[in-house]
């Protein structure tokens, strides 16, 4: 940037490159650096995101992913004509509304009674073991449920024993699938999403408890006033989070939970795209459709739920 | 005036009890409820046929055995699950250190030309992403399909991760990085003798990060690789529980004798999630730390 003699800053191209250019050559090191990690973002992030443009092409597999040509919206239209596509996207719709609904909040009680809770080592035991389910894959824990909640599995084995009922086929009843879906999903993910709020807790000034326990707050009173207002924020970029993730996630669950008795109430959007892309006959331009149209609704229910949270005064997620 | 502080402490103190044994017992019916499962998937997998009929709630074999994990081992897949995980972590873990690690030192200050655009272009990868369907047509115009390398190179950097860990390379004191510059020092030795050591803590975290992932790698196992002697352990757990086709695989002990399927599949889940077990306490340990500074950023 030069002065020039009126005084007016003028963008001086010369100068501006002749110093970017030295600027790269003193870092020259750092572009050596970068440049594996940027490759592979590049190769296996970008060129996957520019290759949906699929969905505009009729895919050849001679020609490949970029060269196939040009066919506008028909693969939409095809899409969109598909029953069991605007099935799929209801029962997605149906499936993440519950989990912010029952799945959603129980973390922030676990996290709230654990604080309360006053134990000594014995709470770090507890801890790990509400913890322990999350590093596993859905591939085991959907394995120890269909053990755990077949004919004969424990949880039967206790009903019958404490109820006397009769073996509840909880994983091929349609009816039962979703609550199974929640609860598995509390059971695996509670307790690691608990920590995050924990951490939030542990951020609130002492002083503010100390200053409502001499004023005579009860311990309901100071969760509500204290602690809630302390993890607002948190709970309100999860709750983004989540939002965001309305149509998507839970592929791993529902894979593993489900089977051909529970399909029809099972397949969300990811797994309506896994079964057309790679079982039957396979048309990759309608997956690219329906994989774009995913994406775009993601991206755009992210930045909805950033701008409501924004509007209501929160700090938001993104910049 | 004090009187009435102490009393009405005490008696909050009185409530405060009852609260906490309510607290105190959610907590462990909670407990019981995770616990329980893994404890009846590890007495399944020691239990003979007759006491897993008999027994009306399995929860400790009276007569334990290792019989279904000696047969399970019969069954060829359990090796070349093994194998192939083992391979995938060898081969993987290593790729995404340095990818990550690198990408991180170099990114810690974007104050040099191009530096905030490959930044801001990382990060949003985080909001958008292409799904299977264009990554599978990728793998097969690169011609990766049914090669380990698909899923080693489909999974390198973790965008969370690399945040994570640039994060905590932006605490390191600056004052270092430029003594060491006017001492004449490159950025790699900066960043193999200042920068790495510092940054212990934060490579063992992204480490154990990694690894885990990798062990739990079966996804992109299912879809890149289709070779009966190329399978993730996680798919081959898959492959046992849900088809219960292990009967039929099973041919050495001949047709007659009668098989333990649960028995079989609980022990599968053992030989899976055992390892995971042995490095919790790690995990614990440092997934706590890492999620924290990944909290402060976000």
């Amino acid at each position: 940037m030069a002065v020039s003699p009126d005084g007016i800053k003028k963008f001086d191209f010369k100068s501006y490159l002749a110093k970017t250019g030295r600027n790269i050559i003193k870092n020259k090191e750092k572009y050596l650096l970068i440049l594996p990690g940027l490759a592979w973002y590049i190769i296996f992030a970008y060129i996957p995101i520019f290759g949906l443009s699929l969905a505009f092409k009729k895919y050849i597999a001679k020609l490949g992913l970029f060269r196939s040509p040009f066919v506008g919206l028909y693969n939409f239209e095809n899409v969109f004509a598909d029953p069991a596509f605007m099935e799929s996207i209801f029962t997605t719709l149906r499936i993440n509304a519950g989990r912010l609904i029952f799945v959603f909040p129980f973390p922030i009680i676990l996290a709230l009674i654990f604080n309360e809770v006053r134990l000594g080592k014995s709470k770090k035991i507890l801890q790990s073991i509400f913890t322990f389910p999350h590093f596993l894959s859905w591939v085991i824990v959907g394995s120890i449920m269909i053990s755990v909640l077949g004919q004969r599995g424990v949880v039967n084995s206790l009903l019958n024993l404490l109820f006397g009922t009769q073996p509840i086929a909880f994983l091929g009843t349609p009816s039962l699938f979703q609550p199974i879906v929640y609860l598995t999903d509390i059971w695996k993910s509670a307790g690691w999403s608990a920590i995050i709020y924990m951490a939030a807790i542990s951020g609130i000034d002492v002083e503010q408890y100390q200053a409502a326990e001499i004023d005579g707050a009860t311990r309901l009173q100071r969760i509500w006033y204290i602690t809630m207002p302390g993890i607002k924020s948190t709970i309100i970029v999860l709750f983004i989070l989540a939002v965001g993730n309305l149509m998507s996630g839970g592929f791993d669950q529902i894979f593993n939970l489900s089977n051909a008795a529970t399909i029809k109430v099972a397949e969300t959007l990811d797994m309506y795209i896994y079964r057309i892309t790679f079982r039957g006959s396979v048309d990759f331009s309608f997956s690219a459709a329906v994989s774009l149209f995913r994406s775009t609704i993601n991206l755009l229910l992210l930045l909805v739920a950033d701008r409501i949270i924004k509007r209501v005064g929160g700090t938001g997620l993104l910049a | 005036m004090v009187l009435m502080v102490k009393k009405a402490q005490r008696s909050f103190h009185n409530r405060f009890e009852l609260l906490d044994a309510i607290l105190l017992l959610i907590l462990l019916v909670l407990a019981a409820m995770i616990v329980i499962p893994f404890i009846s998937v590890i007495a399944i997998s020691f239990a003979t046929q007759k006491e897993a009929l008999e027994s009306p709630l399995l929860l400790i074999p009276m007569k334990p055995t290792i019989d279904n994990y000696y047969r399970l081992f019969q069954d060829p897949r359990i090796l070349i699950g093994y194998k192939t995980t083992f391979l995938i972590l060898l081969l993987g873990v290593p790729l995404n250190l340095f990818l990550t690690t690198s990408l991180a030192y170099s990114l810690t200050r974007t104050n040099f030309p191009g530096a905030k655009i490959i930044f801001y272009a990382i990060l949003l990868t985080m909001l958008l992403n292409g799904g299977i369907v264009p990554m599978y047509l990728l793998m097969l115009q690169l011609g990766l399909i049914n090669k380990i390398w698909s899923v080693i190179f489909v999974y390198g950097v973790n965008t969370f991760y690399f945040i994570v860990m640039r994060t905590y390379m932006t605490t390191l004191p600056e004052s270092l990085i430029e003594f060491a510059k006017i001492d004449g020092a490159g950025e790699w030795y900066i960043l193999y003798k200042i920068i790495i050591p510092l940054s212990k803590p934060i490579i063992a975290t992204v480490f154990l990060f990694y690894s885990v992932d990798r062990w739990n790698e079966w996804f992109n196992g299912m879809i890149f690789l289709r070779r009966n002697d190329l399978i993730p352990l996680q798919l081959v757990l898959r492959n046992i529980v849900m088809d219960m086709s292990i009967v039929n695989s099973l041919s050495i002990a001949g047709p007659r004798v009668p098989r333990f399927t649960e028995g079989i599949q609980n022990a599968t889940i053992m030989v899976t999630m055992v390892p995971v077990m042995c490095f919790f306490p790690f995990l614990q340990k440092y997934f706590v730390k890492g999620i924290m500074i990944g909290a402060v950023k976000a």
